[in-house]
């Protein structure tokens, strides 16, 4: 090895080091303790799967994300084609928008839905008052609650994925179909969709996997009603103490989450997307 | 002539005046009523942090800045959370950026398995479920008494940072010219010159902006944190979690509100200020 290669891979060691240590390390452990506590073998993996508990907290999960990575998808596909199409001065108010939610603290959007959302919030405050119900609406502390919150939380990323692959498109190509004779919902569907696909390829695969793991909106939206797959793990740690069902849980959406990658990236379009990327 | 022909195809439309303006408040309408989702809970804050009342909810009688003075008072909680949140998010972006920074330099300029195996374990936090993180990091540290202790939070902290700020100077490494490289070999620069002294100065930006990726996550990291610390240690993030899931308290609305004064700031600048100047 040449002394410049040496510094070179002297330079990666701190972060490598840390990173295996207090990263990979106890996720590995993850997987062991699944298979080994509380004795050595697939008990736990046996247990959950005959599970009523477990199943019922695994179909909340995918209906959940499904829900979400759908809602999210089509909301956001609608606000980033707007952006594409506005003004510079206005779509720089547009992506402001966009941009504020990204950066706030997931508590503190939460928080927020809640005092929108809970029985004397004002949602309920609005509909009531304007006599269109006569019972304030159950809004949160419920699945619709779960999936207001995640679809809110998941919106601005999928936005600026979304906007930043039809920024990228080569807008002659509508001309040329507009020119041909095409109808506006023709180069809609025939055009700019087929071309944002490795935007949205990308987008739905964030989402969707995030969603799958998400502990936080699920448990402040849900208040042990809705319980999502990483409440229930934390649940299993910090109250009854059962590690081989958290650890085997655990080691369950790990497989799920690497499986679901696995999949898209055997599809064109998002390899393409990761590609162009890297290069 | 000009080239009408370019813009539309009028006699292929069959659509009504009615229909094409039902399309265009649809078009129009829609992304902003979107936006508006976004925004709404932004919005909602600053009313209800400014509320006289004891509970949360709306101003009754006129607004009142009492959650905010409540914020000031050390005993309320408030004050130390976020000074341990800051010490934690200092220690953390100054560790994560040094260590993300040697590692981006040097896995640019090498090439083969190492750096390309390397770079999915360190990127792996951004996919991989925190909770699944949580989970062996809390058994990890339960073993070494690292439970509720500020070395284990920091530790913790930099390992999730370290994604997002090699990120970003990864992104400005990709704007450098390779041959910068070679031409300071040639002129006989030895290694550490051609690291410290050529690319790392090329770079700057990039470790700016990871440096902000990696204070914000550290700032607003709860999942894992969450099960690592109890009463020594809390983060603001945890003292909000706690007060949301224990009341809802107006103090709540008025911390998210100077959270989000803040970050309004940032962006306003970023948005109105600094893009402006930027771009043509």
């Amino acid at each position: 090895m040449r002394p410049f290669d040496r510094w070179a891979v002297g330079l990666t060691v701190p972060a490598v080091l840390l990173t295996t240590l207090f990263y990979v390390l106890p996720i590995a452990q993850v997987l062991v303790l699944s298979v080994t506590e509380p004795a050595p073998g697939l008990a736990n993996y046996e247990q959950l799967l005959g599970s009523r508990a477990v199943a019922r907290v695994v179909m909340t999960t995918l209906e959940v994300s499904l829900w979400t990575t759908a809602l999210t998808i089509a909301a956001s596909y609608v606000v980033a084609y707007a952006l594409v199409q506005m003004r510079p001065s206005v779509r720089r108010v547009a992506l402001f928008m966009v941009l504020v939610p990204f950066w706030i603290s997931v508590l503190v959007r939460a928080f927020s839905w809640i005092t929108i959302l809970r029985r004397e919030g004002l949602v309920n405050l609005a509909v009531t008052g304007l006599g269109i119900v006569d019972e304030p609406l159950q809004l949160v502390h419920n699945r619709t609650g779960v999936i207001i919150g995640m679809v809110h939380y998941m919106m601005p990323f999928a936005v600026l994925l979304i906007y930043a692959n039809l920024a990228g498109i080569d807008r002659r190509i509508m001309q040329a179909g507009r020119s041909l004779g095409a109808r506006p919902m023709t180069v809609f569907w025939k055009l700019w969709v087929p071309l944002s696909a490795p935007g949205i390829a990308v987008a739905t695969l964030f989402v969707f996997i995030f969603s799958l793991g998400f502990l936080i909106t699920p448990t402040l939206l849900g208040a042990g009603r809705t319980v999502m797959v990483a409440e229930y793990i934390s649940v299993q740690i910090t109250n009854t103490l059962r590690w081989g069902v958290a650890t085997g849980l655990s080691t369950m959406l790990l497989v799920a989450v690497g499986f679901v990658v696995f999949i898209a990236m055997r599809q064109p379009a998002l390899r393409a997307a990761f590609s162009g990327r890297q290069g | 002539m000009s080239a009408p022909a370019l813009h539309a195809a009028p006699r292929r439309r069959e659509s009504t005046p009615l229909g094409r303006a039902v399309a265009k408040v649809f078009a129009v309408g829609l992304p902003w009523l979107l936006l508006g989702f976004l925004f709404l809970p932004v919005l909602v804050l600053v009313p209800v942090a400014l509320t006289d009342r004891e509970y949360l909810s709306l101003p009754e009688h006129g607004l009142s800045l009492q959650h905010f003075a409540s914020l000031t008072e050390w005993e309320t909680g408030w004050l130390p959370s976020m000074m341990t949140s800051l010490v934690i998010a200092a220690i953390a972006t100054v560790v994560s950026v040094s260590a993300a920074a040697a590692y981006a330099l040097g896995a640019w300029a090498l090439t083969g398995w190492w750096p390309s195996l390397t770079r999915v374990m360190l990127l792996a936090p951004l996919i991989v479920p925190p909770i699944i993180y949580a989970v062996g990091i809390f058994k990890l540290w339960a073993r070494f008494s690292m439970i509720d202790t500020y070395p284990g939070v920091i530790i913790v902290h930099v390992v999730l940072c370290l994604p997002f700020a090699i990120l970003a100077i990864g992104a400005s490494l990709a704007q450098l010219d390779p041959r910068l490289i070679q031409a300071a070999r040639s002129l006989g620069a030895r290694p550490p010159t051609v690291f410290y002294k050529v690319i790392l100065p090329n770079v700057t930006p990039g470790i700016a902006a990871g440096a902000v990726f990696a204070f914000v996550t550290s700032w607003d990291e709860i999942t894992v944190t969450l099960f690592i610390t109890s009463r020594a240690v809390e983060t603001l993030p945890r003292r909000i979690f706690t007060g949301i899931a224990d009341s809802v308290d107006p103090a709540l609305a008025a911390i998210s509100a100077v959270l989000l004064a803040v970050t309004l700031l940032a962006l306003a600048a970023r948005t109105f200020w600094f893009d402006r100047s930027q771009s043509p």
